[in-house]
């Protein structure tokens, strides 16, 4: 048990944030933003302009991306606890240089050694990014009741359906996709995972409007910044080398990779970010009065310690994840505690702010560009996407505590 | 970084575990809630056999040196098992003595408790339960080579059966950075001493101590006179982050009974665990008492490496109280009408879990503490950096969000 950093562990990070300090400019964030445009397309190709592509180029340099990842596939066989380190600082400023969420996490997992050549390599360095096709109007939390189709013909799949929520698709290089190739087997059983461009043949995305982005929502703003979409599959035909872990395996290949990308640096730091917000405002007075105020400081306290459980429970999984050993109930635990968390912060800033909690981006009096009022509108989205926090509790009692699973009704299969 | 057990301490989890299982029933227990002294002294033995007193004690002292994380470990099997001993009370008065002690008072206390001889216990509450030392008025007064201790002391521990108790006291008013209090070793039998039992929801031993012109000698005197605050509160500080280990133990047993009830007992021809309401609320209990566990471990081992841990004992504290208590609630819940009868042994672990969550701090006190300690120091606060030391040349700056 070591609560601590080592010596190296503490000197990276003061190597990180001085190199945050001086290459993370104005600019290079400036351009970050503008290139959030919404209205791009895949066709606009290179997700980066040129400071953000020197920024990585520079990071890169450092040796800081894929840290933990093995150096044949570009990584650079380090330890998961100093890749995390790197992660958080740059998350703490607004940059996901980490791979959760990428898919890597499931390629390293379940991938063919091609595959892992192919393909880790590039999603370190940015030339690849992923949008998850899991989702579809009619099946969420049931994920195991998707429709989208995969027939095998000849060497190829011709896939056919529609996925939504698949966010960031639009600048997307690839999709990281979950379809049925059997019906006639149980439902968990006939499911496979498929990795393949997004500009293949046959695919349609469009965007959807969320309540968190009219007007458009600032920087900052928990999972406001990406566009989501809705993804349409017309007979479009990939190879068999697309699929992840062998037909029908999907199931298990999409739990073990949500399992491992629920948690690291981007969910902790979108938990607990505004918890240091309103302690610094209260001490740098721009809250006026609060810091006597008893109710105020009994509340930030509260947070404050809710905060460090989410931190705490994040080291528990890297913890666990160094040693090589499999979460029972870890991930989703954290995974129900930090998005509940994020939100509950969310919502006393609004009661601290009161009525300048409501000004959206533009208006006059707007607080930081209207980051909390946007927040308000979507920091709940923390506790639905990428597995629930009804369903991550179904999980942690199922799995960890061996609790039955409902009985289901004879008739529904 | 890695906050997991390591074997060695998964094996002293594993074997103090077994121990109880085998030594200490719901029988004994209930066995020990109308029992005068409270404790089998049978059982206490055999804990000194294990080593378990002197666990983190001096090994000079017959100790084993070992960091206070491991004795989290031991009380948090005590809890689970609401063992009937005075472990906790005997622990943190000795650790005291091994800290602050002069070698003369830690070789009259300490092998008798590694031993198995020794009980010992503290007392620092005078009526006023906040713990802050302006709550202390009972004085002690030097009178040629003595002191003499008038005053009552509430809710301590174990005064039944302990040799000796740490009392603080107040030996001067308090001024700038002096609170004024002391802290002496005194033997319990001495005269003037009169105690009476307090009837706690624990059913445990506690009482209430009146002094009435105790002499002690100036040599029972730990550290120096009118400078015991600081020993007080590090004593505070390792006795209420152990009282989370040990509520935390008792409260995830507390948890695994409700569970392996609610997938045993029968309801719409199904076991109610099926049931998702049931199944979440099992969920929480697990994700509260984890919660814990980190937040206690951390507070330990700070104490462990000598760094500050005044915010983190007050985090775990805070946390445990609310979330301990409601987790045992939700368990007592799950059991329906049985949960509430005498005949079930789970009232054993919620009645202790609930008298825990009451002492050494309530939720308010310690997120008080933890409030000062995030605002009322200058410098930006960072989540898993220490909380900024305060630099008088800081000034505040002025962008204000609120007119």
């Amino acid at each position: 048990m070591q609560f601590g950093y080592t010596p190296e562990q503490e000197a990276l990070r003061r190597e990180v944030l001085a190199f945050i300090a001086e290459h993370v400019t104005p600019e290079v964030m400036q351009e970050k933003s503008a290139q959030d445009d919404f209205q791009r397309g895949p066709e606009a190709g290179d997700p980066f302009g040129p400071h953000m592509r020197e920024l990585y180029r520079k990071i890169g340099e450092r040796g800081w991306l894929g840290i933990a990842y093995p150096r044949e596939y570009g990584g650079q066989g380090g330890d998961r606890i100093s890749q995390y380190i790197v992660e958080e600082e740059f998350q703490r400023v607004g940059l996901n240089i980490g791979l959760s969420g990428s898919g890597a996490p499931a390629i390293m997992a379940a991938g063919t050694e091609e595959q892992k050549r192919y393909f880790i390599p590039k999603l370190i360095s940015r030339e690849f990014s992923f949008a998850l096709g899991f989702t579809e109007p009619h099946a969420g939390a049931d994920l195991a009741s998707i429709r989208c189709r995969a027939v095998r013909d000849g060497d190829d799949y011709v896939i056919n359906g529609q996925k939504i929520y698949t966010t960031s698709g639009h600048i997307s290089t690839h999709i990281y996709l979950i379809a049925r190739t059997d019906p006639s087997l149980p439902k968990r059983e006939g499911l496979s995972i498929f990795l393949f461009p997004m500009d293949t043949p046959g695919i349609t995305v469009r965007p959807l409007w969320s309540i968190q982005n009219n007007p458009r929502a600032p920087h900052g703003t928990t999972y406001g910044e990406a566009r989501t979409n809705e993804t349409f599959f017309d007979n479009v035909r990939v190879p068999k080398t697309a699929l992840l872990g062998g037909e029908n395996k999907g199931w298990k290949v999409a739990a073990a990779g949500l399992n491992l990308d629920r948690v690291g640096a981007f969910r902790y730091v979108m938990s607990i970010r505004r918890d240091e917000d309103i302690v610094n405002w209260i001490k740098e007075t721009k809250l006026d009065g609060y810091a006597d105020n008893p109710a105020v400081r009994d509340k930030v306290a509260e947070l404050w310690i809710e905060a460090q459980v989410c931190r705490l429970m994040t080291m528990r999984s890297m913890s666990i994840v160094q040693r090589g050993r499999d979460f029972t109930y870890e991930g989703a635990a954290e995974k129900v505690w930090a998005p509940e968390h994020g939100v509950r912060t969310t919502e006393a800033i609004t009661q601290m702010l009161g009525p300048y909690g409501q000004l959206l981006r533009g208006s006059p009096h707007a607080v930081e560009d209207g980051v909390f009022a946007h927040n308000v509108l979507g920091a709940f989205q923390s506790g639905v996407n990428h597995g629930g926090v009804q369903i991550m509790r179904d999980q942690v009692a199922r799995r960890g505590l061996g609790m039955p699973a409902p009985r289901r009704k004879a008739a529904s299969k | 970084m890695d906050v997991l057990l390591t074997d060695e301490q998964e094996m002293v989890r594993a074997s103090a575990r077994d121990f109880l299982e085998g030594e200490c029933s719901p029988q004994l227990v209930r066995a020990m809630e109308v029992d005068p002294l409270g404790y089998p002294p049978e059982l206490w033995r055999k804990a000194a056999e294990l080593g378990w007193q002197g666990i983190s004690l001096p090994e000079a002292y017959g100790g084993s040196g070992l960091p206070l994380v491991y004795l989290g470990l031991i009380l948090q099997e005590v809890g689970r098992a609401v063992a009937p001993l005075p472990l906790h009370s005997t622990c943190v008065a000795a650790l005291t003595v091994a800290e602050a002690g002069t070698k003369a008072q830690c070789e009259a206390v300490l092998p008798g408790v590694v031993a198995g001889e020794k009980i010992l216990t503290w007392a620092f509450t005078d009526e006023d339960p906040r713990f802050q030392p302006e709550a202390v008025t009972m004085s002690a007064v030097g009178e040629g080579g003595e002191y003499v201790l008038s005053g009552r002391k509430m809710f301590v521990d174990n005064f039944v059966s302990a040799d000796h108790c740490l009392v603080a006291c107040r030996t001067a008013p308090a001024r700038g950075s002096s609170a004024g209090l002391s802290l002496f070793l005194v033997d319990t039998k001495s005269d003037g001493i009169s105690q009476t039992p307090l009837v706690t929801t624990a059913k445990d031993k506690q009482s209430e101590v009146v002094f009435d012109r105790v002499r002690v000698p100036a040599a029972n005197l730990i550290g120096r006179v009118n400078e015991g605050w600081p020993i007080i509160e590090r004593m505070l500080d390792r006795a209420t982050a152990l009282l989370c280990a040990q509520l935390l133990g008792a409260t995830r047993k507390d948890a695994e009974l409700a569970i392996e009830y609610a997938k045993m007992r029968e309801a719409f021809d199904q076991p109610i665990g099926a049931f998702q309401s049931i199944q979440h609320m099992c969920a929480d209990m697990i994700i509260w008492i984890d919660g814990g566990e980190l937040l206690t471990y951390e507070a330990l081992w700070r104490m462990d490496e000598g760094l500050p841990h005044r915010v983190e004992v007050s985090q775990a504290k805070a946390f445990c109280n609310e979330k301990c208590l409601a987790s045992a609630r939700n368990a007592q819940i799950i059991h329906g009408g049985i949960g509430f009868m005498m005949e079930l042994d789970l009232h054993l672990w919620y009645r202790r879990v609930a008298a825990w969550t009451m002492r050494l701090g309530t939720t308010y006190e310690h997120r008080a503490r933890v409030a000062e300690g995030l605002i009322d120091h200058p410098g930006r606060v960072v989540l898993g950096q220490p909380v900024p030391v305060a630099e008088a040349s800081e000034e505040p700056q002025r962008d204000r969000y609120v007119a």
